[in-house]
């Protein structure tokens, strides 16, 4: 996992429960946690971070991880708008994540596990993501789904029919663009 | 917050901002590099291309200078098929009156075929068949051998001159030495002494097409140095060590001054008049024996000759 999304969760923590939570979130997973961005860490080590916080926090872990997922589309914005000014809506930007935004990481990084996302149009308003992934971040992958949303103004529900924790070997999530 | 740590916070906001700066100059150089790859793959790609048109143009060149001396090759054996056939030709019309008589005589009765027997016996006088009959066999062995010749000439030729491919697999290095000499015959004075020493050698993986150019430029140049030496020798000699194959090429011809032998693989370097060889001859093969993964050394004396040696992996 890259240094990055290390830094970004650091970011949340330390905007909900200062410098103080974040050491006591580091001390608890135990690890040193001085993370650079362009350098690859092991993925445990975001798990069990990602499990102390969880803890600390004392709230659902998916709703922890969701939230840190819209959390983290707005940090990656701030650092890379060029992807999400080259992408005039929604849909556009989610189909952009694969031939763009993932070609654009690997161009820079050599060792990236990327998740495998395949966007398919259905009608009007609504968008199937394929979502095929060793580590099953999907409830993350939803989680930045909605902080994309948000960043266009677009509303959006989204349904997780098919998921890889009920041992399928991918996920569906249909995102509906809702009229509220 | 104690002042102190106000200070340590404000170190570490600073700290903070320098860090991610320098994060944002390593993407950046990432890219950079990844953009110079990009180009330098590109870049690659065409001077591999352009190296691939200027060998092959420089084996044309080269057959350029052959082709006299192949014309030559293949003109002689020509003549004889030639004279051969005209010879056949002029027989022809005795042995199918022969064979028309014969064709009489079977038909009469046995007492009257003597009045045949003669008019064959004055046939077989007049047209000088006896003769014939005894030249035929060695007439159609020249003929046919003459015309072998000029179909490996021409194999050779076209073997040479073809745009190889890049595929190397084993080869016998021996067998493509005699292929070059034979397109060879006629380069050489005919007072050029040719010394063969070509001990069996193993296979070595290489692209036989490739070595053959280095060896025809080498003995080219080896032509060209004893032209006008009296005594001249050129021999050729192959050996095996360990694994790898070592191919001797020594001329005594005129040699070479320091100066020149340490300019001779350098491209377009040439010591004959414009218009006379190109001067790649010797920088192409150089290029392709170090990438076969071998050595190519020289060794000269001013007024004495020269000797080039080839050394190459067998498993290049």
């Amino acid at each position: 996992m890259k240094g990055v999304v290390f830094n970004i969760l650091e970011d949340m923590v330390t905007e909900k429960g200062g410098l103080m939570m974040w050491q006591k979130v580091i001390d608890k997973a135990g690890f040193g946690g001085g993370y650079t961005a362009v350098s690859t860490y092991n993925d445990d080590e975001l798990f069990s971070i990602v499990g102390a916080v969880v803890e600390e926090l004392d709230l659902p872990a998916e709703s922890v991880i969701s939230a840190f997922g819209t959390y983290m589309f707005g940090q990656l914005a701030s650092r890379y708008p060029v992807f999400v000014d080259s992408c005039d809506d929604l849909f556009s930007f989610l189909e952009s994540i694969d031939s763009v935004i993932h070609l654009e990481v690997r161009k820079l990084m050599t060792e990236t596990n990327l998740p495998s996302i395949k966007c398919e149009r259905i009608g009007d308003g609504q968008l199937v993501m394929d979502y095929r992934s060793a580590r099953r971040l999907c409830v993350l992958a939803e989680g930045l789904i909605y902080g994309a949303a948000e960043h266009y103004n677009t509303p959006i529900k989204i349904e997780h029919p098919v998921c890889m924790h009920k041992g399928s070997d991918h996920c569906d999530m249909r995102v509906n663009i809702t009229h509220e | 917050m104690s002042d102190e740590a106000e200070l340590y916070r404000k170190a570490y906001e600073r700290e903070r901002e320098a860090r991610k700066a320098a994060e944002q100059i390593v993407e950046n150089h990432t890219r950079e590099l990844y953009l110079q790859n990009q180009k330098l793959e590109a870049s690659l790609k065409q001077l591999k291309e352009q190296q691939r048109v200027l060998v092959q143009n420089e084996k044309l060149a080269m057959l350029g200078t052959l082709a006299a001396g192949i014309a030559h090759e293949i003109n002689n054996p020509m003549a004889f098929v030639h004279a051969n056939l005209e010879l056949l030709s002029d027989y022809l019309e005795p042995y199918q009156k022969l064979v028309a008589l014969q064709r009489e005589a079977l038909k009469l009765p046995h007492g009257q075929q003597e009045a045949v027997a003669g008019k064959i016996a004055k046939l077989v006088a007049d047209a000088d068949l006896g003769f014939f009959e005894e030249e035929l066999p060695e007439l159609m062995e020249d003929t046919r051998d003459g015309l072998q010749r000029v179909l490996e000439i021409v194999a050779n030729l076209r073997s040479f001159a073809r745009a190889h491919t890049q595929e190397r697999q084993p080869e016998d290095l021996v067998a493509g030495l005699q292929s070059t000499l034979k397109l060879l015959n006629s380069q050489f004075r005919t007072e050029v002494v040719l010394q063969q020493d070509l001990q069996p050698l193993p296979l070595v993986h290489c692209n036989l097409s490739e070595l053959n150019q280095v060896f025809l430029n080498l003995l080219v140049n080896a032509g060209h140095a004893v032209e006008g030496s009296k005594g001249a020798t050129i021999s050729i000699a192959t050996s095996a060590a360990d694994d790898k194959v070592i191919i001797k090429i020594v001329d005594n011809g005129i040699g070479m001054s320091d100066e020149v032998k340490e300019q001779i693989f350098v491209p377009f370097f040439t010591t004959k008049p414009v218009g006379k060889g190109t001067g790649m001859g010797m920088s192409i093969a150089y290029g392709i024996v170090v990438d076969h993964g071998g050595e190519i050394e020289v060794e000269s004396t001013e007024g004495e000759g020269t000797t080039f040696t080839i050394t190459l992996p067998i498993n290049g």
